[in-house]
């Protein structure tokens, strides 16, 4: 199977979440292998989980909520907003950087 | 014959759901320079990279330089010159950061420079605060759960040149020597008047927790420390001087503290939640005297700037959060619930978060108030235990007598917010201790303000003439017909 290499970023306090480690490089499935979505190309929505299921240590109620990304976290495509870019159907390429950044932690 | 409905539409079609707008308006072109692909979208409008910062540092000083100089000198921008130096409330999180990092860039940074743009008046060019303050309030000694992080704000503050942190404990409130302190006065001898304020807990920190445990809710809990806070960082910059006090409140924390607020009774006090104009009660003001004499404005300068923006700012300038400490209280707050509301909100419907905050902005309690409660140091309504005595059904019985014993209880220098904070399960209520009954009531210990002007205006009651009783009870009868005709009898006019 065909894999995607991927920069993947935490801030905000999500890299608590990922072994408090800000900065990681992931190779993940270039198609879904499996689901409902099974045979499309990988896209954040399929990143996401990904990352729940592969990377996440805890608490994954804090990454994902209702099937996508919870509210509060900011997500960057490249440096880019994602709602420019289609939010959760972007179609991820080769060495995109995706970057995960909560806003709840206080004002 | 078969009737015909109308049915209903919601279940024969499915859920009806309002449509969800596009999250930005036109292009992906940047709506400032028009050249540059967008890599932001803040409440539908596009930017790109380049034009988000000149946007943030527009939003900050649009939000505070018009209340820099004491007397506005109107629509024209003059020179900016504050009556004293600037605090920063500190807490760590995300909006705070952001903050600390704007003021330095704007008012630290380059300062005095001969080769930056802007006029003679520019604040580089001049210094425009002699002295830049930064509070933190640290709350860990009492909830044993949580971590000193003093070290850690202190690292993230000695990252800008030209601060000076100002490292403040939440049981101050509670500690005679602060306040001695900061009120640059004696505190007053509350064991010689006739109730207990103290509660036997000379310690701050067992004072404080008597406190806490005291109150009947999570939700008083934060509140009460909210308020505590805030107390602290204004009597803190009255102690240094300082005329102006910035928060790093975020549009979207704005909006979430409006609701939340508000919804624990705090409407009365809504255009001070966005900006205050506080000053110590032992400052005498004469009305109408422009001059400085030691007050201090609470400003928010981040109010027009959203926690997304405030994000990218923190990612793209590489700015390091520290996170604001989490108090071990159970998450079904007011506040929490409202926060998860709006945070939801801020996703799917992103202009409405902004909506909230400038309309209740508009929003106005009818009528003045000069009195202060004695908590919160906020305005209050007056009479307010007759107004709810009068909407609130507080017996079962029929009684048409009720007696208001006005001054002696503390409700009667409470606002609505802080007694519904101190009163909202009956069962622990706290609120209800009559002041002159000592060895009756159980003590509530009040912070070092509440008790020194309770002290204050309870010592002068007392010393007042026999004229005017101390402890005066207000009694209010209910009448019937017959005793409202006789009471009123004699400006009736007579049947010809």
């Amino acid at each position: 199977m065909a894999h995607l290499k991927l920069k993947i970023e935490f801030g905000g306090g999500l890299e608590l979440l990922f072994s408090n480690q800000r900065t990681h490089f992931v190779a993940i499935p270039s198609t879904v292998p499996q689901g409902d979505n099974k045979g499309q190309p990988a896209d954040i929505n399929f990143l996401t989980h990904w990352l729940r299921d592969n990377l996440l240590k805890e608490r994954p109620e804090l990454f994902i909520d209702t099937g996508t990304v919870r509210p509060g976290i900011l997500v960057l495509v490249n440096d880019t907003d994602w709602e420019l870019e289609g939010e959760g159907e972007y179609k991820l390429r080769e060495d995109d950087e995706i970057v995960f950044i909560s806003t709840l932690h206080g004002g | 014959m078969m009737a015909e409905f109308c049915g209903n539409p919601a279940v024969e079609a499915g859920e009806v759901l309002m449509p969800r707008k596009r999250k930005f308006d036109r292009s992906r072109i940047c709506v400032k320079c028009k050249i540059n692909p967008g890599n932001l979208v803040i409440r539908h409008s596009v930017y790109c990279k380049g034009c988000f910062t000149p946007l943030i540092f527009t939003k900050f000083h649009q939000a505070l330089e018009p209340y820099i100089n004491h007397v506005s000198v109107g629509p024209r921008r003059g020179a900016l010159k504050p009556s004293g130096a600037l605090l920063i409330g500190f807490s760590g999180g995300l909006g705070s950061s952001v903050l600390l990092d704007l003021v330095y860039q704007r008012y630290c940074a380059n300062v005095g420079s001969d080769n930056l743009k802007g006029g003679r008046e520019h604040p580089r060019k001049n210094k425009v605060w002699q002295k830049i303050y930064v509070c933190y309030v640290e709350v860990s000694d009492i909830f044993p759960e949580t971590s000193d992080r003093t070290a850690q704000i202190r690292e993230a503050i000695a990252r800008y040149d030209g601060f000076e942190l100002i490292p403040v404990r939440i049981q101050d409130a509670f500690d005679r020597t602060w306040w001695e302190r900061v009120s640059g006065g004696a505190a007053p001898d509350l064991a010689g008047l006739p109730f207990d304020l103290g509660g036997g807990d000379s310690e701050p920190v067992a004072a404080l927790q008597t406190h806490i445990r005291a109150l009947p809710t999570p939700t008083a809990i934060l509140s009460t420390l909210s308020t505590l806070t805030r107390l602290l960082l204004l009597y803190t910059a009255y102690s240094v001087s300082a005329s102006h006090i910035v928060l790093g409140t975020s549009l979207t924390s704005l909006s979430i503290s409006l609701i939340s607020s508000i919804s624990q009774g705090g409407g009365f006090v809504v255009p001070q939640a966005i900006q205050e104009e506080w000053f110590p009660q032992f400052v005498q003001r004469t009305i109408g005297d422009t001059s400085w004499n030691g007050e201090v404005r609470l400003v928010r300068p981040l109010r027009d700037v959203g926690m997304k923006e405030c994000t990218a700012w923190v990612w793209w300038h590489q700015l390091l959060v520290v996170g604001k400490q989490r108090i071990p209280v159970p998450k079904q707050t007011i506040g929490d619930l409202t926060k998860n509301f709006i945070i939801g909100l801020e996703r799917d419907y992103p202009s409405t978060v902004s909506t909230i905050a400038k309309t209740v902005g508009k929003l106005a309690p009818r009528g003045d108030s000069r009195v202060r409660c004695v908590l919160c140091e906020l305005p209050t309504q007056q009479f307010v235990q007759r107004w709810k005595s009068r909407t609130s059904i507080r017996s079962f019985t029929d009684d048409a007598s009720s007696m208001d014993t006005a001054t002696s209880s503390l409700p009667h220098y409470l606002c609505y917010s802080c007694h519904t904070t101190l009163t909202s399960k009956s069962a622990r209520s706290t609120a209800t201790l009559n002041l002159h009954s000592s060895n009756s009531a159980p003590a509530l210990n009040l912070p070092m303000w509440a008790a020194t002007r309770l002290a204050l205006e309870l010592g002068s009651e007392q010393s007042v003439g026999p004229g005017a009783p101390a402890n005066e009870i207000w009694e209010t009868k209910k009448l019937d017909d017959g005793g409202m005709k006789s009471l009123v009898g004699e400006f009736l006019l007579e049947n010809e």
